[in-house]
Order: C-alpha cells, then structure tokens, then sequence
C-alpha cells in the first residue's frame, strides 16, 4: 500500500500496515478474563439452582421465579428505587448549588471558593468503607452519638438513625449525598466555566433577571452536562455497596438491603448462588441499559470518535 | 441600592454559604479526629467534648501496636503500587492504539471498554471468586492485582486516549518519516508531552484503588493480606461503643495518605474528573 501525498490526513493512517492488535492485546486479555467470563458465568449461574457450599446444580428457572415470589425482592425494589431517586436528585441538587455559589466566587476572586471545593472533594476521595465507619459514629445512639445531641438543641427526641427501617434508609441516603455531592459539583462547575461569557452579558444587559438568566440561559447551555451526570451518578448509586456495608450491613431487618447489598448476602450469607446471580443479572441489565442511553446520547452530541 | 453596596452584600452572602457548605463537610471528618483523640470517659462526656484540651495521642499507638492496621496499611500500600504501574501500562498501549490507528471496529470496541467500567464490581467479583478458588488463586496478589487493574482499567483507558488525541499525529508522522518504529514515536515522543496526563492517570489510579472494597473483601479470606478498607470493616465488628476511639483513630490513619495525596495533588485529579465530560 503506497503512501498517497494528496490523500487527507486520516486516510495516511489508514494505510498503514501495521495493526492496532498487539497494542490493544493487553487490555482485552485482562478486560475480558475479569468482565466478559464474569458476566456469561453469572447470567449462566442465574439459571441454575447452585448454592455457593453444594457443588451439584441443575438447570431451572426457578432462581428467578423464586426471586419475583420473594417478599424481600419486592422490598429491595422499593429500598434500592427510594435511595437512587433521593441520593440522585439530592446530590445534584446540592452540587448545582455549591458549584453556582464556588464559580461566583471565584469570578470575584474570592480564595475561600477554592477552600469550599477542596472541603467538598476531601468527602469524596475518602475510600466508601471509612465514611460508613465515619458516618455510624455520628450517628451512635450511645451518649457518644454527636447528632442526636445536637439534634436535641433543637427539640428533637432521641432519632433512632439506625436502628428504625424507614430513618435508617433516609441515614444512609444523607451519608451518601455527603460523599457523592462532590462528584456533581465537579462535572456541573466544569460546566459553568465552559459557558460563553458574551451570552451571559447579553442576557444581562436585555434585562434578564437573575432567576431568568439561570432558568433561560445557563440550565438550557448546561442541560447536556445535567443530563451526564444524571446517567453517571445513578449508575453510581446503583452499585452503591461498601458504604451501605459498613453504615448498616442492610440492617435493620433487611431494611437498607438495596441491590448490590442483596446480591452479596443472597450468595455469601444465604449460599442461594442461583438467586443471587438472577438478582446480579438483574442489576447488570439496568446498568448497561442506562449506559446504552448514555452511549446514544454521546453519539448525538457527537462525543465519541 | 447602590452598586458596590449590593456587591458587598453578595459577597458576604457567598461567604457565609461557603462557611455552611464547609461545615457540612468537614464537621464529620473533624469530628472523627476528635473521637480518635478522646479517652473512655471523654467519649460519653454530656456536654459532648469538641476537642480533648488533652489529647490522647496513645490511641495511635494502641492501634498500631496491637491491631493489624500497620500491616493492612502496607498491603494497600503494595497493592495500590501494583494496581498503579500495571495500568498506566497496559492503558498507555491501548490509548495509543486507540488514538492512533483507524480500524473498522475501533467504534464499538471503546464503547465496550465504556460499558466494562458501569458494571458493578460486585457482579463480577462472585464468579471468579469461584473461578480463583477453582484454580487455587484465592488468597493470591497476583491475581488479585489483575482484578484491581481490570476495575479501573477502561477509565485510565478513555482518559489517556482523550489525551492523546490532543496531541496532533504530524507529530508522529514527521518521526515516521524520519525512520522511527512506532514503538519509538510513543516512547520518545509522546510520552514526555503527555507526563503531566499519564501523572494525572496514575493518581487517580491510586485513589480509587485505596478505596477498593468489594474486590479484595470477596477474593481475600486471609486476614494477613486485608488492605486497609476491608481491615478496618473487620476491626469495625470487633468496635463497641467502648473502643470507639481506637476504630476513629484507625479510620484516620487510612484516610490520612488520601487526603494529603488529594489536597496536593488537587488540580490534577479535578481536570481529570471533568475531561472526560467536558472535552469532546
């Protein structure tokens, strides 16, 4: 194949020779022995009645049959859907917020926004274990719980953060929005430096008040940013597992159970491998559904090459 | 209101937001600190104590001298090193074969890699955990690290092919030119533009592998091997409300290295948590 002087600049690539094989062999040998292998054994696993101690199973449909019959199954649903909708819708929120209030700041060149974002990631960069384990010493219900103190300054009886079902999945969700804030304030101030300066003034000199210009121009230019984390963050939630672990191990009863967790303790606390799997498979399908939505809007906007 | 007068008053708005939004999320932190430092009697003090006037430094050495928390330090410390160099590795090669050459399924493969990084690390920890069993692998860093570079593998792999996609290919076609192999464009051309990206790569590499959980809590039984995340969940069930102490001052012995690696090295890690969204 003969270098062509007038072709463009990516067909001198394309006629190259030489092949992209050996420089992507690496990363699908370690890609495909630790997710390809994984994901058809567990979707093999869901329709078989294996347990994790008995090494004998056979085919049936049962895993999944049994899992839909399940009250706990119904339960995990709820559990799982209220603590991904108000974790997502909280933490987006509270990141739009913070990451208006930082860029406005350090538009005018106040230092302490900086400090703010760094308070804000510090949450963040904290491993998930530690900030269960930080979380449920601030809400100990012993004399040492610091919560409960302050909360009875302002009239509240003693809250039973984690030993009541319903306050033990709004206790996990507010540990959650502590730490994932940060990760919607990120993408959404990235956002906002990246918005055209001569249609904000513009807006502004037309007259537009504060609240229309934020309605009207910045959440319509950022709306594909929102719309990114969105798909993340819920993915995120999603596979929330070693904070809830360490919070509240899915307790009280199997309250804070949400699907990740139940995946876990249906196979290594149950040994009901097949169940477990039905529920992974589950779980794995919502995942790559809301990464197909992402994918297709990707490529609408043009983001993927 | 005058001009300057409301400038004012909005800055001090912003201000005193900053000091809530500061609060919220570094009073658990701070107060942590302050259980690590507290004695017996201190933890259940009414009125709470803010900050022991003397504190008790010896929880420390209590928890370094007689729990693991040293040698699941170092474990991670290993671990983190392994999971690091392997991944800047095998992603460095792929991003350059993603970035540089032109092939008909290059398209569906990055978004297969895309997919890979939205499956939960649950989901695939319990079939090998059968699989390394099988083949008597459990227990195993060797194995283990394989499993850790895999999880943060596609991200290192979109975030370093982004980069170098910025840099323009008349760069490698003049050296080709010249007579270099591909292998001496990358390894003399590239990489030294791309240092400040492939640094970025590796702490965020480092961060997230510390943070690791699920992976090693399923694959590892030995508690010699915990790294830190899954020792401190262990050191967790044996705490009571007595021992509070010694698990708060565990917890910020693990979070200490992160911390200080990420309030440094700042700048890095929130471009690269943004490039992938806001680039192209």
């Amino acid at each position: 194949m003969a270098m062509s002087k007038t072709a463009g600049k990516r067909t001198w690539f394309e006629n190259i020779r030489d092949s992209p094989v050996p420089w992507l062999l690496p990363l699908a040998v370690v890609l495909g022995v630790t997710f390809l292998f994984p994901v058809f054994e567990i979707a093999r696993l869901s329709f078989t009645d294996a347990s994790l101690i008995d090494e004998d199973y056979s085919y049936t449909l049962e895993s999944y049959l049994d899992l839909f019959r399940s009250p706990y199954f119904a339960n995990m649903l709820q559990a799982t859907a209220l603590f991904v909708f108000a974790s997502v819708f909280l933490q987006m929120l509270l990141g739009f917020l913070i990451a208006l209030l930082v860029d406005q700041g350090e538009k005018r060149g106040m230092r302490t926004s900086i400090a703010t974002r760094t308070a804000v990631l510090s949450a963040w960069a904290i491993p998930g274990v530690i900030i269960g384990i930080i979380w449920s010493i601030l809400y100990e219900q012993s004399a040492a719980g610091i919560l409960n103190y302050v909360l009875s300054f302002v009239g509240f009886g003693e809250v039973p953060f984690l030993s009541d079902p319903q306050v033990a999945l709004a206790s996990v969700t507010l540990a959650n929005v502590w730490r994932g804030t940060a990760f919607s304030m990120i993408l959404l101030y990235a956002g906002l430096q990246t918005l055209p300066e001569d249609v904000m003034e513009a807006a502004k000199v037309d007259g537009a008040n504060a609240w229309q210009r934020l309605t009207r121009v910045m959440l319509p230019l950022l709306a594909p940013m929102l719309f990114i984390n969105l798909v993340i963050v819920s993915i995120e939630t999603f596979n929330t597992f070693d904070m809830v672990l360490a919070l509240t191990g899915g307790g009280p009863g199997r309250s804070t159970e949400i699907a990740a967790l139940s995946v876990y303790n249906q196979i290594f606390e149950q040994f009901n491998l097949g169940q477990g799997a039905a529920t992974a498979v589950l779980l794995v399908a919502v995942n790559l559904i809301m990464t197909f939505v992402y994918i297709k809007f990707l490529e609408r906007n043009e983001r993927v090459e | 209101m005058s001009k300057s007068r409301k400038e004012k008053l909005t800055r001090m708005g912003l201000f005193l937001a900053y000091v809530v939004i500061t609060l919220f999320f570094l009073f658990p932190i701070f107060w942590v600190l302050s259980t690590s430092l507290k004695s017996v009697p201190q933890l259940f003090a009414s009125p709470p104590i803010w900050l022991p006037t003397d504190p008790a430094f010896g929880n420390y050495s209590y928890v370094f001298n007689n729990t693991p928390t040293l040698r699941y330090l170092l474990n991670s410390a290993l671990l983190v090193s392994l999971t690091v160099f392997f991944t800047v590795l095998i992603a460095v090669l792929a991003a350059y074969g993603f970035s540089r050459y032109a092939f008909r399924s290059k398209r569906p493969s990055l978004l297969a890699v895309l997919a890979f990084q939205m499956i939960s690390p649950v989901v695939i920890a319990i079939p090998l955990y059968r699989l390394f069993s099988e083949l008597n692998i459990l227990n195993n860093y060797a194995s283990l690290t394989v499993v850790y570079v895999a999880v943060v593998l596609p991200f290192t792999t979109w975030f370093l092919k982004g980069y170098f996609d910025t840099i323009p290919y008349q760069v490698d076609e003049a050296a080709i030119v010249d007579g270099a192999s591909r292998w001496q464009v990358l390894s003399r051309i590239l990489l030294p533009v791309s240092a400040p990206g492939i640094a970025t790569a590796a702490i965020l590499t480092a961060v997230l592998s510390w943070s690791q959980f699920v992976i090693p809590f399923i694959l590892l039984d030995d508690r010699t091997l915990y790294p830190v995340s899954v020792g401190l969940v262990n050191l967790q069930s044996d705490t009571n409300a007595v021992t509070l102490h010694y698990l708060a001052a565990a917890s910020m012995v693990s979070v200490a290295p992160v911390i200080v690696v990420f309030v440094l090295l700042q700048r890095y890690i929130v471009s690269a948590l943004t490039s992938g969204a806001v680039k192209g």
